[in-house]
């Protein structure tokens, strides 16, 4: 029986079911041609990219430590495992909860609350699941980045400060770098992305290239879940540069406890080696703890301390060694007769000028504390006699004041590697506006003013004791830092592949070009006997005194804030000290500043004695640290290993390792 | 006599379909070790080969004539299968269907499947014995009746994908036993616009289920499926069809697509995409060819069948070959939904495997009798 027995083209109708099959299987065909050969790149990128994964190792950043190689900051990062409520909000999760107890090794009743507790907080907050997280779970979570956008990893306390609130605005601070930081071009050059870490403040933010280390990245292939199935290659982080510091924790905590025994417990003293600008303590207080900083607005907490440090009015979060501009009263007179001398007003053999008890501009009387006759250069500055700089400022005129402020660089910054110096402001900075206020004309009665630091001066702590300590050491004016060595970083990964980490060198300190505040050795030492007599001589600082072994030379300050002498309340006068020793051959140089606490002799001066007994005698200062620390963890027995507990307990560890830092 | 008949079988045996059918079953033995080369698929396929080989020796030996005599009671026990499948005692439950019924020694087996061949052979013996002249109506709604009983069952299951191939047979069937071409044409045109708007109107009702939706809509814009719902099968297979490129993958079967399980059910419903994976555009089309060929044979059997009866079962078997291929490798390649039919005799299970080469020994059988009357 054949076909064509059939009637009803049935030969036909199978011919037509074979071709329809033919051009079905040609439909097929032509779509693998598409797919494969016109589109076969293109999909076998979209695989690649999704079975490669890159993660990112963060670099441990470099430590930072004093001169004696105290640990002042950290340098171990620790990592948390953190989940983020905002890509959860409306999905129900909790099927997952059994994924991440066994990818991160947690147990699943402690997720359970971890969640639910997450639930009721704002959407842009953190909840940490995994602290101390290892790399094993780093890569877990970053794996899951597509399944579970909600975890996160974050780097935590970042960093950490042991010291807490002491040398906060030096040291500065760490934080993700903002949105607004990344949109300039220098952080886009260098490559950074959301989420990084970078210096905010102080020696963080100064020095940050160089503590900040090269991240590292694992390139994995991972299955459709994330789970990593094999390593293409692996790059390891290169850590930051250990910054050594200048500061002598021991000089910075007596420093600091001269601050805080003093009338107001507001204002600032630094330390410096006035041979080379070696700065050994700065305080400014209040202060704040930068560990708070760190840990940001992820917790309530950490928000409220924020808000309420920048709301204080006692603004703990500027440093008044570099911002603070003050009105520098009778220290000015140190460069003032210095410059009065190099500019010839007054001569080494011929100073003396009157007192009078004050002077007479136009029909007002402005008084000197006492009536010193017609007294010599040493004797003016030994007693702080006004109405002979009133009459030596008018001498001088504006314009040797000018020149006065240009000599000593008050005009400048000092160049103190710390971010957001403020400059001082002088007759220089005033001068056109008091012009202005005159009919154009610059007024006696301001050059009597600025003579004795008021008015028209406001000077930086940094920057007085810059000018001052200059003249313990033949006018030279070192510029401030606290940089001492950064040490030398190994080069990291094989030199052979594109992967290699060059290492970075060790470096110490450079300093700019020197300039010097010329004076004959008469000059000087004429400058040098009357500070010396300040304190040694029957001046207004005796009770400074360390006895003839350790002579300090200095200068008392005490500045009108609104009405001289008088105790105005919250308004005293500013008391300040500035001085170096031994006297003649100085080693150290100290200035302090009391906010509103009244005459610099009694206040500043014993301030600026007790850091200079530390400095002779190391040993006695009190470290404080570990006793203190010891008092909160008997509570915590029973707890789980909540994050506070774990600070507490990873500070205690950390601050017994802070005497000597151990070897990495 | 048996002697005769020995060495007549053995001459018109038809050697170059059978032979065919079983290099595609072993290039399906090969892609199923690609696809899960750490499971045993791979070697349970070949112990199904090997079954169906013996299968297939003993239908092509037996007259089709008589197994066509037999076919009601054959579809009595097939609709008996199918009921047996539903009680959820004897039917084993995978991804929600209930269509496997637990066999001791053999395993698993899914009557679904096998139903298809009683079902042809029903509508071969209703439609080989009919007078000549235009088919009536009443004859079309006796053939779909005879369709109707197995697609209700596995609709219970529910297998909607299993039943799709069903319907490539009745079509056959009645366009070969000479259904008007005006139906025929009025049956294209309504299916034209009855499957749009049956479409909208599923949406719209509610009907169609939202993942079945999906898995239409992402034939529109694979690129944009959800990385977690059903679209993201259809990309991630045509991810891995694409990265096959001209020749395949090479050295790199370790962390393919299917190992990374990035591609879902590899060794069966998303076979085709492992082989163009490890294959590439080579491989795919050598396949494409062979499925052409056994095809082709299949046809010329048909147009040298001793009987109508012999040439309705063939051309409802090639309508089903060709229909599930076209199905499957749409749906690989990413121009159709994803609906879970299995590409003949490369998809792993035994049940596909057996039912194919139960079809092709019925038509090897066929072939064999040609001369016969």
């Amino acid at each position: 029986m054949k076909l064509h027995d059939y009637s009803q083209n049935l030969a036909a109708r199978v011919s037509s079911i074979q071709i329809i099959g033919f051009v079905l299987l040609a439909i097929l065909g032509v779509r693998l041609y598409h797919l494969q050969i016109n589109k076969g790149e293109y999909y076998r990128d979209r695989a690649e990219n999704q079975r490669i994964r890159t993660i990112r190792i963060p670099a441990p950043r470099g430590a930072i430590l004093d001169r004696n190689g105290i640990l002042l900051v950290d340098s171990r990062s620790t990592y948390n495992v953190t989940l983020n409520h905002e890509p959860i909000k409306n999905i129900d999760v909790s099927d997952r909860i059994d994924e991440y107890a066994r990818g991160l090794g947690v147990d699943r009743e402690y997720l359970d609350e971890r969640f639910e507790l997450v639930k009721n907080r704002p959407e842009y907050e953190t909840m940490v699941l995994k602290e101390n997280a290892t790399l094993e779970d780093i890569t877990w979570v970053e794996t899951h980045s597509l399944e579970y956008p909600e975890l996160r990893i974050q780097l935590q306390p970042q960093r950490f400060y042991p010291l807490g609130e002491s040398l906060a605005h030096v040291l500065g601070y760490v934080g993700e770098i903002s949105p607004k930081q990344l949109e300039k071009p220098e952080y886009q050059e260098k490559g950074f992305r959301p989420g990084d870490i970078i210096g905010k403040g102080g020696l963080e933010q100064y020095y940050d290239e160089y503590l900040r280390g090269v991240p590292g990245y694992r390139k994995v292939i991972v299955d459709s879940r994330g789970r990593v199935q094999s390593q293409i290659e692996s790059v390891p982080p290169q850590a930051g540069q250990d910054l050594v510091t200048t500061i002598d924790l021991r000089i910075q905590r007596a420093a600091e406890q001269q601050l805080a025994k003093s009338a107001t417990k507001r204002g600032s003293i630094i330390a410096l080696d006035p041979r080379n600008g070696e700065v050994y303590a700065m305080v400014s207080a209040p202060s704040f703890d930068p560990n708070v900083f760190v840990q940001g607005s992820a917790t309530p907490e950490g928000r409220k301390q924020i808000a309420a440090y920048w709301q204080n009015e006692e603004r703990p979060l500027f440093n008044r060694a570099i911002q603070g501009r003050y009105p520098p009263g009778s220290t000015w007179k140190i460069p003032e007769s210095v410059a009065a001398l190099r500019q010839g007003v007054v001569t080494v053999t011929n100073s003396n000028l009157a007192c009078g008890g004050g002077i007479r501009i136009g029909n007002k009387f402005t008084r000197c504390m006492g009536s010193h006759g017609t007294p010599p250069l040493k004797y003016a500055i030994t007693k702080s006699c006004d109405g002979y700089y009133y009459r030596l400022g008018l001498k001088m005129g504006i314009d040797g004041m000018i020149k006065m402020v240009e000599t000593f660089e008050y005009d400048k910054r000092t160049g103190v590697d710390l971010p957001n110096e403020k400059i001082s402001r002088t007759p220089k900075y005033y001068r056109k506006a008091i012009e202005k206020r005159y009919n154009g004309r610059w007024v006696d009665i301001e050059t009597v003013f600025a003579s004795i630091g008021q008015v028209t001066v406001d000077v930086t702590p940094i920057s007085m004791l810059r000018a001052v300590s200059s003249v313990g050491v033949g006018g030279k004016l070192q510029t401030p830092h606290f940089l001492k060595e950064f040490k030398e970083i190994g080069a990291v990964g094989d030199r052979a592949t594109s992967n290699y980490v060059e290492g970075r060198k060790g470096f110490g300190y450079t300093a700019p070009k020197l300039t010097t505040v010329t004076m004959t050795p008469e000059q000087n030492k004429l400058v040098l006997d009357g500070m010396y007599d300040v304190v040694n001589g029957g001046g207004t600082a005796t009770s400074v005194s360390l006895g003839p072994e350790f002579p300090i030379a200095g200068k008392t300050g005490t500045a009108q804030v609104t009405e001289l002498g008088k105790d105005t309340g919250r308004l005293k006068d500013h008391a300040w000290f500035v001085g170096f020793a031994p006297a003649y051959a100085p080693e150290l140089a100290v200035i302090a500043i009391i906010e509103n606490a009244g005459f610099g002799g009694s206040h500043a001066g014993p301030a600026v004695k007790g850091v200079f007994q530390a400095f002779r005698d190391p040993s006695s200062v009190d470290m404080g640290g570990e006793a203190t620390e010891e008092s909160d963890s008997p509570n915590d027995e029973n707890t789980r290993a909540q994050p506070d507990a774990a600070a507490t307990a990873g500070r205690v560890q950390r601050l017994s390792g802070l005497i000597r830092r151990k070897a990495d | 006599m048996v002697a005769i008949i020995e060495k007549r079988q053995l001459r018109d045996f038809d050697w170059l379909t059978a032979v065919v059918a079983m290099a595609i079953v072993c290039f399906g033995v090969w892609q199923i070790y690609n696809a899960q080369p750490t499971q045993s698929y791979w070697t349970k396929q070949i112990v199904g080969l090997v079954i169906a080989i013996i299968v297939l020796a003993v239908v092509a030996s037996t007259d089709y004539r008589r197994l066509i005599d037999a076919a009601p009671v054959f579809y009595a026990l097939g609709l008996l299968l199918l009921v047996l499948v539903l009680i959820p005692g004897l039917g084993v439950k995978v991804n929600g269907q209930r269509a496997w019924l637990a066999v001791p020694f053999i395993g698993r087996f899914q009557p679904s499947e096998f139903v298809k061949i009683p079902v042809v052979l029903m509508l071969a013996k209703y439609f080989g014995n009919r007078r000549l002249g235009n088919l009536r109506i009443k004859e079309i709604f006796f053939g779909a009746a005879i369709l109707a009983a197995p697609v209700f069952l596995i609709l219970l299951e529910p297998d909607s994908g299993q039943v799709i191939t069903y319907f490539p047979l009745l079509a056959v069937v009645l366009y070969l036993s000479a259904v008007r071409m005006r139906y025929v044409a009025i049956a294209i045109g309504l299916m034209a616009i009855l499957v749009p708007a049956a479409y909208f109107v599923g949406i719209q009702t509610g009907t169609i289920k939202g993942y079945q939706r999906e898995r239409i809509e992402v034939i529109l814009d694979p690129e944009n499926a959800d990385p977690r719902g059903y679209g993201y099968h259809t990309f991630q297979s045509m991810i891995t069809v694409g990265k096959g490129r001209l020749t395949g993958i090479e050295g790199d079967g370790g962390m393919s697509q299917s190992v990374l399980k990035f591609l879902p059910e590899p060794h069966t419903d998303f076979i085709f995409a492992v082989t163009a994976e490890n294959t590439g555009f080579v491989g795919c089309i050598s396949l494409l060819l062979a499925y052409g060929l056994l095809l082709s044979r299949l046809v010329v059997g048909a147009r040298e069948a001793p009987d109508r009866i012999g040439m309705l079962v063939i051309m409802a078997i090639v309508g089903a070959i060709t229909f599930q291929i076209f199905m499957n490798v749409g749906m690989v390649l990413g121009f159709l939904p994803v609906i879970g039919v299995p590409l003949p005799l490369m998809s792993s299970g035994l049940s596909s495997i057996l039912s194919t080469f139960i079809a092709i020994g019925f038509v090897i059988s066929v072939k064999m009798r040609r001369f016969v009357n």
